[in-house]
């Protein structure tokens, strides 16, 4: 997979440095030939974040022209900007993925290949590049290296002020990404200020009812808490457990009447986090002196749905007795229990389906 | 792989924490502001008012509430915004809001309810004359109350009315009736004044009365008569509850109108003799006028001509000794409209012509002209059974001398029956 790099085989006066941290490379990856490390650290690294699944692509990306008539030629540079527009879309989601998942180290070389497409087919002076940038800085975060993430920043916010009329969903970003860095530094003022220009401009953006918004006051409620204001953060909580289970049960609605298929509305990033956001949130509610079994039983509801719309039938039952048991506590049980009846139902069918496919299949072997 | 390293080289890292939050906002401080003075110092300015520079007051207002934690403020806002277009004009109304939307969710959180309340009131009553913004505070405030428990529900009356009055003035009926019902019901046996120190409960009763009271017209307009009944009925009720007279008098009157409406016309008098009376009491004659004139109508058309003229004449009396010249005139022309229609022309046109007295001594030229009409048809019908004999009769003579002469013979004819001669002759002038 690796081999030290044979001069002659590459191409003259371009100095080869290591894809993730730009010092002189001393490996190259033997499937691209185009990609270089100064260790095998670093390959390794880079081969389970993203290069496994961007090594076909630069492949192909890197076919030479072939010497034909010029239509030929153009058509073979669509063809690769095609490509390239869709290595920098794989390489987002793989971002994103690492991102909701907690492993920021594995972020870096996939946001890292993310920028430099960027830079390559839209300029180094971009909006597009802002993502980029903020997935770059939210992963530095994580690792802890504050001062890098505000390098970051500060490219990212120097695009957005040379943008004019900047689109309010890369402000809603930027400013989440700057919450989230003041946070982390312990300034919970302004980390506080930027979440509510987050909140603000999500809300601009995607209305009131938006789930998008409910990712600023999840954070913004851990600032509170902080803070040592509970009261807030609970009343915060109590936004995006709602706006959460308004959504969920309109997907549910959804799926029932119609068949579509809850990958359709539902991507494995937004999955990630709502699971994040919801099971925190009911540790909360359950750690209270005053319980609320009504918000506790929306949100064992909230999170039977999710995992029914992964598919994850265990899990989903797991969490649909436990609304069960909850809303007997409820005084007024009036849709709530007729929904959570269904969904259990529908779980054990489905259940019971998939168990029965399984045993088909053991038996056909 | 070059490219990169370039980009690195142009954005050398920055060292100071500082510039961050700062640089952000400085494109947006376009020239527009930077005249408008902001903070007493320019270099004293905080993160905060830097980063508002340029940016519309309503966004800073939002941003505002949510960075102090005030999520359902904020969306209430923002949805009220939504609506409401002209809000950037109007520093003084959004601040107002704002303050008093994030005290009441405060006061909310902390379990004071009836402090949210007080918030929402107030924001109510700011807003009083967008009809849309004070309703839906109002809504609010009702809200807020129902949650206070120690105040035995005076708080929820005091919204519950009104909101109901709300819903009254947007023609919601069924919504108003709702609302008052409860306000009626929170303030039956309280003693609770409102700010004019009247009681609460009389005024549940009126509101209440006016509102079934325009169910009822509703319901007669669409010919549910048994609905209309219904509610007059309820109004009825409560009006006599309320204690002012007037009130039951008024609802009396539309309880009879309306069985005098299906034709039942026994309760009907009942209901007016009832009004009657009230009016008396009082001393009302307008409404004195309008019981007799809808019960000799009652008696009309029960066929009781006698009694309803009688009636009137009783009234004509009342009417003369306390000099009520219009009152006067009104039972003259109804008296006429009776004895029209028993074809009693002469005395009709007696009546008529007593009313045309009063209409001219008043100078209203539509009740001169009205009156005068009637005078003549009258005049015209009363001559009518003695033109028809003499043509039955063939007296060519008597014919051709009118026809000659045109002199009014007919009349004096028809006239010789005793009593009318006796009247005509001392009100024609």
């Amino acid at each position: 997979m690796s081999a030290s790099i044979y001069p002659l085989a590459n191409p003259k006066g371009e100095k080869k440095l290591c894809e993730i941290c730009q010092k002189p490379a001393k490996l190259q990856c033997t499937k691209c030939l185009v990609t270089f490390y100064c260790n095998l650290d670093h390959q390794q690294a880079d081969w389970t974040s993203i290069h496994e699944k961007a090594c076909p692509l630069l492949v192909s990306i890197n076919t030479p022209v072939p010497s034909g008539t010029l239509s030929d030629q153009n058509h073979h540079h669509k063809e690769t900007l095609k490509k390239q527009k869709c290595l920098i879309e794989m390489a987002h989601l793989e971002a994103r993925k690492w991102v909701s998942m907690k492993r920021f180290q594995d972020v870096l070389p996939a946001a890292l290949l993310f920028q430099h497409w960027i830079m390559r087919v839209y300029g180094s002076c971009t909006v597009e590049l802002v993502p980029a940038y903020l997935l770059l800085a939210q992963a530095n975060i994580g690792i802890g290296s504050l001062s890098q993430a505000q390098e970051y920043l500060s490219k990212a916010e120097w695009i957005v002020m040379k943008t004019a009329d900047c689109s309010h969903t890369v402000l809603h970003q930027l400013h989440r990404t700057l919450g989230r860095l003041h946070a982390a530094m312990g300034k919970q003022a302004s980390a506080l200020t930027h979440f509510a220009n987050d909140v603000y401009y999500a809300i601009e953006m995607f209305g009131l009812d938006s789930i998008v918004t409910s990712g600023g006051y999840f954070l913004m409620a851990d600032v509170f808490l902080k803070q040592n204001k509970p009261d807030i953060a609970h009343s915060l909580y109590t936004e995006v457990a709602g706006s959460w289970h308004t959504h969920l049960c309109k997907l549910m609605d959804g799926i029932s009447q119609s068949a579509t298929q809850p990958d359709e509305c539902f991507n494995e990033v937004q999955c990630v986090e709502a699971d994040q956001m919801l099971s925190c949130i009911l540790e909360f509610e359950e750690q209270c002196v005053k319980p609320r079994p009504e918000q506790l039983t929306m949100l064992a509801h909230s999170l039977a749905m999710l995992w029914l719309l992964r598919d994850n039938y265990t899990k989903a039952l797991e969490y649909g007795k436990k609304a069960e048991v909850l809303i007997q506590g409820v005084k007024e049980q009036n849709r709530l229990r007729e929904s959570i009846h269904n969904l259990l139902q529908h779980a054990e069918k489905n259940m019971n389906e998939t168990a029965n496919l399984h045993t088909a299949d053991c038996n056909t072997h | 792989m070059s490219s990169k390293t370039r980009f690195s080289m142009i954005h050398s890292p920055q060292k100071t924490n500082r510039t961050t939050p700062t640089s952000k906002s400085f494109p947006r401080c376009n020239k527009k502001n930077s005249g408008s003075p902001v903070g007493e110092e320019p270099n004293k300015m905080t993160e905060t008012e830097i980063a508002q520079i340029g940016k519309p007051l309503r966004q800073n207002i939002c941003v505002e509430m949510l960075r102090d934690g005030f999520p359902h403020s904020f969306k209430e806002l923002f949805a009220l915004l939504q609506r409401w277009d002209e809000a950037d004009d109007d520093p003084h109304k959004l601040q107002t809001l704002q303050l008093h939307l994030t005290r009441a969710e405060a006061a909310e959180r902390a379990g004071k309810y009836d402090e949210a309340y007080e918030n929402h009131m107030l924001l109510a009553r700011f807003f009083t004359e967008d009809k849309w913004m004070k309703h839906h505070f109002l809504e609010l405030a009702l809200r807020s109350a129902r949650k206070v428990i120690m105040d035995s529900g005076k708080r929820e009356a005091e919204a519950r009315s009104l909101v109901g009055q709300a819903y009254l003035e947007k023609g919601d009926l069924e919504l108003a009736q709702e609302h008052l019902e409860v306000f009626y019901q929170l303030t039956a046996g309280r003693t609770w004044q409102d700010s004019n120190g009247r009681m609460q409960h009389s005024r549940s009763c009126e509101e209440l009365q006016t509102v079934y009271t325009l169910m009822a017209q509703r319901s007669l307009q669409d010919q549910q008569y048994e609905q209309a009944i219904k509610m007059s009925r309820k109004a009825y009720t409560i009006a006599k509850e309320s204690g002012d007279r007037a009130l039951e008098g008024e609802a009396a009157y539309r309880l009879g109108l309306a069985y005098q409406s299906t034709g039942d016309q026994k309760i009907a008098m009942k209901f007016l003799s009832s009004y009657m009376e009230i009016a008396l009491t009082l001393e009302d004659t307008d409404s004195l006028g309008r019981a007799h004139e809808a019960m000799a109508k009652c008696l009309e058309s029960e066929g009781k001509i006698t009694e309803a003229i009688e009636l009137w004449e009783k009234y004509v009396e009342t009417c003369k000794s306390s000099k009520q010249d219009q009152n006067l005139e009104r039972a003259y022309m109804s008296l006429g409209h009776i004895l029209k229609s028993q074809k009693r022309y002469g005395e009709a046109r007696v009546y008529f012509e007593r009313a045309l007295e009063l209409a001219c001594l008043e100078g209203c030229p539509r009740r001169v002209q009205e009156a005068q009409v009637y005078v003549g048809i009258t005049r015209a019908l009363s001559t009518f059974p003695a033109y028809m004999k003499l043509i039955q009769d063939q007296n060519l003579d008597a014919l051709l001398a009118w026809k000659d002469r045109r002199e009014d013979r007919f009349s004096s004819a028809a006239s010789s029956e005793p009593e009318s001669t006796a009247q005509s002759n001392t009100v024609v002038p």
